[in-house]
């Protein structure tokens, strides 16, 4: 070849036929990209430029038994960060606007770094409005740097009730990762307590706003004008067993000391208040809490997020003669009539001592002055199993599957353990603190709450609960929440003796004499726990009114010494601020708007 | 000189036609990019001013006496290589590239230039007299013209110009008439190149396959083993360039290579480039009303990926359009390089053809993506005054050619 082919015939089908052959391919191309897969296509140009806006739904409320608004939302400023507009040079004066440690804005932005730059972070929520009006005036040197308006929780009642309402806190990445049809980054759960156990009921149904964006994610306008946009449902409104009466003098009396404090009413398990001291101020929790408040909630020697109420164990003391007694009665070990002489104490390998010399003593004086003698020699006729089985019927070495957080079992010994820690002929001495509720045994005050009201209602109630229902959100029915009956099978006679018992504390020559008042009749029984490391516990535990138990109650306070001179007092004031107040009616519920149940606020994602 | 009254003998609207009209789509076009943006809004009316501008160049070019071509080649290729000289060392950089030189208010790209320039420099060499193009140095000395300015683009570095020199090259070759080992001499250098860039045993497979083809043909020894020596230099000069090259540099070859490995970056834009194409359907979805044009997904889309808003907002219709007007085009320019008599003057026009042809396939195949993503502009219908600029001097060259078709032979 040479150039004699320049410019050939041949050369020149060649290209035209590169130029016809590209045109096909493109054509082709273009065929099966517009025409066959025109849908697939226009889904992903759809789904690329319409974004879903959040609308966070308002979170369910809390109501007392009375219809009294316990926990409600109010509206509070948050800053947010876009990262892809931010300038990093501004962190230091963030920090300082926000009266934070300096790095505060920076670690933030540092821990999201794995989500996308498009979304934005909320970096400090509540913030005051000073902060607020500060954005607005240099919002130009402020790229990248906004506020909203979002709902968080108020508490109007001046109810603490810290560990039975619970708080809510940014999910975290584990539950998000379970969860994730629900949640996304940031959102808030229920942390623990009710606001944890009911957050499917209280979170409400997400609603969504349709709107276009252009590629770097800024609105530019409503999708179809709204007709596509979700309402967002305003979350179930719970209505509480707890009664704000209760729960306020409760928190009352418990401020300064260590304890807990927990009424049920007998009939139906429903918690009238819980109180768990030392508290925390829940109002932390709805903002981005403090460092030095998350220290001193879990550092601080008293620990305060520990709910005493449930998950502390104390011995029961005198408090538990009653479940001695019962247990005798119910075997036939002894008659009400039975009689046993105190001389001052018992001897059984060992010499106990009671705090008198009762002389003869049957079970409604032993337990109006709280013999020991007699109860130590009562836990011997019943046997230790047989004890342990009716401890069991109480509740007792078992959770009692209340509705909130988490909850200690406690402990009953039975044979089986001191023969695995003595051997076969371990010395039986051990039983007769047992009797008196001393020694190995260790219970919850929600345990001796239940079983105050087991006694009361002649042993039948049901699992203790702090939430009774909740109102339908668009009927605004009442929607009770079922609970497990509790039945302990013991027959109705024994429970007459031990009331009466217990009424003589009160109202005969007890040792709580104190709590007589003239508007009704109280039953109770006071205790003592021996503490090894300070001093004693002080218990209690009674119902009122004595014919017709409305409320029974269990005060537990730690290191003050007698339950008759330290517990006894406070529950007077519970059963005061329950039995005295003139009833509320039930109408209240009746003034609930409708329009309450659809609101939301605007979270950008 | 003869005298003809028939206005079409002398202006070849076969040419001017498509071109215009391509150039009023690209009108339509950028309007509807930049309208909503917040940064392009006035690009519509500079591309105006370019426009008419080109158009009073395209009639000048049309107008000059056609052996000025041959006269100004070396001229214009030594103004070539000095622009891209000075872009190199004093080019203002623009996303990573040094390729614009700005001369008071006016900035051009060089490279475009340099198309004008290789083309004219490289036919007048191939169509001088004693150019043998079947004689090693002879290939050596029109691979040496069309290389050294690409060797220049590359170090901007931009890699899409260089690729439409090099096919440049090869088609003004082809088209001289190499023969088919002479074609492949100057092609397994390349291929060895290419081949290098994707590792070791890809560059030690090429090498066997150069030997064997080689071997295939029987020349005689010595000529084989200078032929499979420039082969190996060519593996371990890419190889040695590659290293010196710094890491973001390296990585952009690397995304060449395979795309995916930065699908945020060019991975991105063409997954939202062929959104926007296929969700236009059969009659697009209306003008202005392209979601993904009017939304800015494509970044600068009024430049590179302008394609796709024809395909979006006039769809199937819009777009096989704008590919029957370029391939009447084409095939227009082929028909005018083949009736002209003279070597010179057909070379140019192939030259140009080629120019057009490889910036249309390159820049409509990434945007449909069938190419990797090369930033290389649409011929007439993107945004950009230099590139309209140098093709509607081309244009000029071959209707002025086409005037005076029948007065050289």
């Amino acid at each position: 070849m040479n150039s004699e082919s320049f410019a050939s015939v041949n050369r020149s089908v060649l290209i035209h036929a590169a130029i016809v052959i590209v045109f096909g391919l493109i054509a082709v191309r273009l065929f099966s990209m517009q025409i066959i897969n025109q849908e697939e296509y226009d889904r992903r140009s759809a789904g690329n430029s319409i974004k879903g806006i959040e609308q966070v739904p308002l979170r369910g409320v809390f109501y007392d038994r009375n219809f009294e608004v316990m926990v409600s939302n109010t509206p509070a400023y948050t800053l947010r960060i876009l990262p892809a507009d931010y300038d990093l040079k501004l962190s230091p004066l963030l920090d300082k606007v926000l009266e934070m440690d300096s790095g505060y804005v920076d670690e933030i932005l540092e821990k999201n770094k794995i989500y996308s730059k498009f979304v934005p972070l909320r970096v400090r929520r509540g913030i005051d409005f000073k902060v607020v009006s500060w954005l607005e005036e240099n919002s130009e040197h402020l790229p990248g740097v906004d506020y909203i308006v979002e709902m968080q929780r108020g508490y109007p009642a001046d109810i603490m009730a810290s560990h039975t309402f619970g708080y809510t806190k940014e999910i975290s990445p584990n539950q998000l990762k379970q969860e994730k049809d629900f949640y996304n980054p940031g959102d808030y759960v229920g942390h623990n307590g009710i606001e944890k156990t009911y957050e499917k009921l209280l979170r409400g149904t997400k609603g969504y706003n349709f709107v276009l964006v252009d590629s770097r994610r800024r609105e530019i306008g409503k999708y179809r004008d709204g007709s596509e946009d979700k309402v967002s449902i305003k979350g179930k409104d719970l209505v509480l067993s707890l009664d704000a009466d209760v729960q306020r003098t409760a928190e009352k009396e418990m401020r300064g000391k260590r304890g807990a404090i927990v009424a049920i009413e007998p009939r139906t398990g429903e918690i009238l208040g819980m109180v768990s001291t030392p508290d925390y101020d829940l109002n932390q929790f709805s903002y981005v809490t403090s460092k030095d408040f998350l220290d001193s909630l879990y550092n601080h020697p008293d620990k305060p997020s520990f709910n005493r109420a449930t998950m502390s164990l104390k011995p029961p003391g005198s408090t538990f003669k009653m479940l001695s007694a019962i247990a005798a009665l119910d075997i036939g070990v002894i008659t009400p009539q039975t009689t046993i002489f105190c001389g001052g104490g018992f001897t059984f390998g060992r010499f106990f001592k009671c705090h008198g010399s009762h002389g003869a003593v049957n079970v409604f004086s032993a337990l109006e002055k709280s013999c020991n003698t007699y109860f130590y020699q009562l836990i011997y006729k019943i046997g230790l199993d047989k004890w342990k089985e009716f401890c069991d019927k109480f509740m007792f070495g078992h959770m009692t599957g209340i509705d909130i957080g988490e909850e200690s079992k406690g402990f009953i010994p039975n044979s089986a353990y001191y023969e695995k820690i003595y051997g076969p002929n371990w010395p039986r001495s051990i039983m007769a603190s047992l009797g008196i509720g001393q020694g190995e045994v260790s219970v919850t005050p929600l345990q001796l709450a239940l079983y105050t009201a087991l006694i009361a209602n002649d042993g039948i109630s049901y699992t203790p609960h702090v939430v009774k229902g909740y109102l339908d959100e668009y009927t605004k029915d009442f929607i009770p929440i079922e609970f497990e009956k509790i039945e302990t099978g013991i027959k109705k006679t024994v429970f007459d003796v031990v009331k009466e018992g217990m009424f003589l504390v009160v109202h005969g020559a007890g040792t709580a004499t104190s709590l007589k008042v003239d508007k009704y009749t109280t039953a109770g029984k006071t205790g003592t726990a021996q503490n090894p490391h300070g001093k004693d516990h002080a218990l209690f535990v009674g119902f009122a009114p004595y014919e017709d138990p409305q409320i029974a109650v269990a005060v537990v306070i730690e290191n003050v010494g007698f339950g008759g001179t330290h517990a006894a007092p406070v529950a007077k004031k519970i059963f005061e601020a329950y039995l005295n107040k003139e009833k509320k009616s039930d109408d209240k519920m009746k003034t609930l708007s409708k329009d309450d149940r659809i609101a939301g606020v605007n979270i950008a994602r | 000189m003869r005298v003809d009254y028939n206005i079409s003998d002398k202006f070849d609207f076969g040419l001017f036609i498509p071109a215009i009209l391509l150039l009023i789509i690209g009108y339509v076009a950028i309007y509807s990019a930049t309208i909503s943006h917040p940064t392009a809004v006035g690009n519509f009316e500079k591309q105006l001013i370019s426009g008419v501008i080109a158009l009073v160049i395209f009639f000048i070019v049309y107008f000059i006496p056609t052996n000025s071509f041959r006269m100004l080649s070396l001229p214009v290729y030594i103004t070539s290589i000095v622009f891209l000289l000075a872009v190199i060392t004093i080019g203002k950089t623009v996303s990573g590239q040094k390729s614009w030189l700005i001369i008071g208010p006016i900035g051009f790209q060089p490279s475009e230039l340099a198309k004008l320039g290789v083309i004219l420099a490289l036919s007048a060499f191939l169509s001088k007299k004693n150019t043998d193009i079947e004689s090693f140095k002879d290939i050596i000395i029109a691979l040496l013209i069309g290389m050294i300015p690409v060797a220049l683009i590359l170090l901007e570095p931009d890699l899409g110009s260089s690729i439409i020199f090099m096919g440049m090259i090869l088609v003004l070759i082809f088209w001289k008439g190499i023969s088919l080992f002479g074609l492949f001499v100057v092609l397994s250098p390349a291929f060895v190149a290419i081949a290098s860039l994707f590792g070791t045993y890809s560059l030690i497979g090429s090498l066997i396959i150069v030997a064997t083809v080689l071997l295939l043909f029987r020349k005689d020894l010595f000529f084989s083993a200078s032929i499979f020596a420039l082969n190996l230099a060519a593996g371990f000069f890419t190889d040695y360039v590659y290293t010196a090259f710094s890491p973001h540099q390296q990585k952009r070859i690397q995304a060449f290579i395979d795309p995916m490995s930065d699908p945020l970056g060019s991975g991105y834009n063409s997954i939202q480039a062929q959104v926007a194409i296929g969700s236009g359907g059969l009659f697009g979805k209306g003008y202005l009303s392209g979601n993904q044009t009017q939304l800015q997904y494509i970044p600068e889309q009024w430049t590179d990926f302008i394609y796709c808003v024809i395909g979006e907002e006039f769809g199937f219709i819009g777009s096989l359009v704008v590919l029957v007007l370029f391939t009447s085009l084409f095939i227009r320019l082929l028909k005018i390089a083949s009736v002209t008599k003279d070597e010179f003057l057909s070379l140019v026009v192939v030259g140009i053809l080629s120019v057009f042809f490889i910036q249309y396939v390159i820049n409509v195949g990434m945007v449909v993506g069938i190419l990797p993503v090369i930033g290389i502009p649409l011929p007439f219908v993107s945004y950009g005054g230099s590139s309209l600029l140098v093709n509607s001097i081309m244009l000029g060259i071959v209707a002025n050619i086409y005037r005076n078709r029948k007065n050289y032979t």
